[in-house]
């Protein structure tokens, strides 16, 4: 009678056990096995399981000798803010650092229940050799959104697949979005801490793109309206202002990996005397009474030869 | 002469592009396309098969509605997983355009209306009456909204791309308090427009002292939707819960008597509920059971966290700022939010808990 009491209590605990809350950060795709010179592509998920989550970092490395990286892509994340941008270095794989403000439980949708996981980015992986491949997560950290930085006890998990020559090429085929959309619309801002650049004015931007991702800012700072094609460079926030005097309008020029562009200005702090709007204004009325005098000069001129 | 009158054409032009160049402001203009509406529900009640609060349904329980009632002709309606109506199965679909009256009958919200736009989000939900509601995408600013009287807002922002955005949510409070950040992550769909119903922003919450002389009361006072319920919570070895109504400006208070309080420092938060809706906690306000009344100073004038620049607000600049200091040696103490003498990740979780936009 004990033993069954015991053996229905053990039932009943595995029955009944709730599942423990544990993030996972995963690496995902849809191969096991693929052929050589093929491409892939692989997915960093976040899943919060139930938890808020405001903070990522973590390492991919890849098997070098089997495979190279075509290609990664950080449009559409949930990482809102990245310290450190996923860059690829050989040897040293790829390292990314970010956060998400506010924190990320699941992305809702109409059409399910729940929070469904969400991506931090992708890769596209080819084939290289024959061979046990595999992608994995080094160092991750995944923490709480929780006011104190609490590391969240994440589930890490990597990939394994087989490179083989016996795959067939046309097996696996990666999709191709087409980017067409420029970068979301963004708003630069003017700042100066004594604590950075030796408090000087420095410009601050961070564009989202929800395809391709943002590969890269143009910045240039001129007394024109109109930005000069010729005049971007290529900045990363945080940048200092060559313009201290913030008399310059700053244009900013947002890239994304497909070229799309989206281009913001800020305005003028401290415009020249010039330039400020009344004087602005008044000119431009001068400019168009003269247009209108000369106008009219003309035509009486026309209609008195005819 | 016709020489000359090429003059004045010539003239003419340009002073027309002149004029073009000088009146029209610099922007792009993106066209909308018709679409649909989708409609995502926040609801912390959904799935326990009774349609209440914001959901149009819950499982087998319709509130009554049929494809009729939603202005199809026949067929059967029945409930999507997050509680609003699936249409697929009613027959010919007429689209209803809306009219100057609205309304359309209770619970819901005039949901399965189909307004020709691009993408996109229409945010929906309570705050506290007359409040400044403000939009975050993506972490930054994006619009702000007065809620009615009723305490109800709505917000929309157009011309988004498809994809998943990351959005939040505050209120500011008559006394100019905001409210904890309510957020979510929301997949938007190109050419569609998708409705974010049912938010519930958190109440504020202040308390009229920082030290308590053990055995005097602590006022908790602060500001939620008209009328709701709001449940104080003070946390301490073992839980204190009160229940408490907001008057019809939402302002409420509560005064605790902190006999049953060891000496200390315990903290205090509030959630509101309003017909069947339940917002979530509120910020923590802390105090500390002592041996004598400090009164707290105006909340407003607190330094926020992650405040680096000390302009009231957490936002890029501040994290630009501490990411400057990322893996540097000897941080300024004010970016060093956790003093472990170093910027890391920790650092930036704790502004991101902070974050205002």
């Amino acid at each position: 009678m004990k033993r069954f009491i015991f053996l229905l209590f053990i039932t009943y605990s595995l029955l009944y056990a709730v599942p423990a809350l544990a993030a996972k950060l995963e690496l995902v795709s849809s191969i096991s096995e693929i052929g050589v010179g093929q491409e892939f592509q692989v997915d960093l998920i976040l899943d919060a399981e139930g938890e808020d989550i405001n903070a990522a970092q973590g390492k991919i490395i890849f098997s070098e000798n089997l495979l190279e990286l075509k290609n990664s892509n950080d449009g559409n994340s949930v990482i809102t803010f990245w310290i450190q941008k996923p860059v690829y270095v050989e040897g040293k794989g790829i390292e990314f650092s970010g956060v998400i403000p506010g924190g990320f439980s699941g992305v809702l949708g109409p059409y399910y229940k729940g929070g469904k996981p969400g991506k931090i980015l992708s890769l596209v992986l080819k084939t290289k050799n024959e061979g046990n491949g595999s992608v994995e997560i080094k160092d991750a950290k995944v923490l709480l959104n929780d006011g104190k930085g609490t590391e969240a006890d994440a589930k890490i998990s990597g990939l394994q697949f087989q490179v083989s020559n016996l795959i067939p090429s046309t097996k696996y085929q990666i999709l191709d979005s087409k980017d067409t959309d420029p970068p979301e619309l963004f708003t630069p801002e003017v700042s100066r801490d004594p604590n950075v650049f030796e408090g000087k004015w420095f410009l601050v931007f961070a564009a989202q793109d929800k395809v391709s991702g943002i590969d890269r800012y143009g910045e240039q700072e001129t007394w024109s309206r109109e930005p000069d094609r010729n005049k971007w460079q290529t900045v990363e926030s945080p940048f200092v202002l060559k313009d201290q005097s913030r008399t310059s309008y700053i244009f900013v020029k947002a890239i994304d990996r497909a070229g799309n562009e989206r281009i913001v200005v800020v305005t003028q702090k401290f415009a020249p005397w010039y330039k400020k709007p009344i004087v602005d204004m008044i000119l431009t009325l001068v400019a168009f009474v003269v247009l209108i005098l000369m106008a009219r000069w003309l035509w009486r001129l026309y209609t008195k030869q005819h | 002469m016709i020489f000359k009158f090429r003059y004045f054409l010539v003239f003419f032009f340009f002073s027309v592009l002149l004029s073009i160049y000088f009146l029209l402001p610099i922007g792009i203009i993106f066209a909308d396309s018709g679409g649909v509406t989708l409609t995502v529900t926040i609801s912390q009640n959904c799935g326990n098969g009774v349609a209440e609060g914001s959901e149009q349904c819950d499982g087998s329980d319709l509130a009554g509605a049929t494809c009729v009632s939603r202005g199809f002709t026949g067929g059967t309606l029945s409930c999507n997983a997050n509680c609003t109506f699936n249409t697929s199965s009613c027959t010919s679909a007429a689209p209803v355009t809306p009219s100057g009256g609205g309304g359309g009958g209770g619970g819901g919200g005039g949901g399965g209306v189909i307004i020709p736009s691009g993408t996109t989000v229409v945010f929906s939900g309570r705050a506290y009456p007359k409040s400044t509601v403000t939009i975050l995408k993506d972490a930054q600013v994006a619009a702000s909204t007065i809620a009615g009287v009723d305490s109800n807002f709505a917000i929309t922002l157009s011309n988004l791309s498809a994809g998943n955005y990351i959005f939040s949510v505050y209120g500011e409070d008559k006394d100019g308090i905001r409210s904890s950040l309510f957020t979510f992550s929301v997949s938007v769909t190109a050419g569609v427009t998708t409705n974010v119903g049912g938010i519930f922003i958190a109440p504020t919450i202040s308390v009229d002292k920082s030290e308590v002389k053990r055995g005097d009361d602590i006022a908790i006072f602060g500001q939620s939707a008209s009328q709701s319920e709001i449940t104080v919570m003070i946390s301490s070895d073992e839980a204190y819960f009160a229940k408490v109504n907001a008057d019809k400006d939402g302002v409420y208070l509560y005064n605790f008597d902190t006999s049953s309080l060891d000496y200390g420092n315990h903290n205090a938060k509030s959630k509101s509920a309003l017909a069947g809706s339940i917002s979530s906690f509120s910020n923590a306000v802390a105090f500390k059971i002592g041996t004598k009344n400090i009164l707290d100073q105006k909340p407003v004038k607190k330094i926020l966290k992650g405040d680096v620049i000390g302009d009231g607000r957490v936002n890029l600049i501040d994290f630009s700022i501490v990411a400057y200091w990322y893996n540097r040696a000897n941080p300024p103490v004010k970016v060093d939010l956790n003093g472990d003498g170093k910027v890391d990740l920790i650092d930036f979780s704790i502004m991101a808990y902070y974050w205002t936009g």
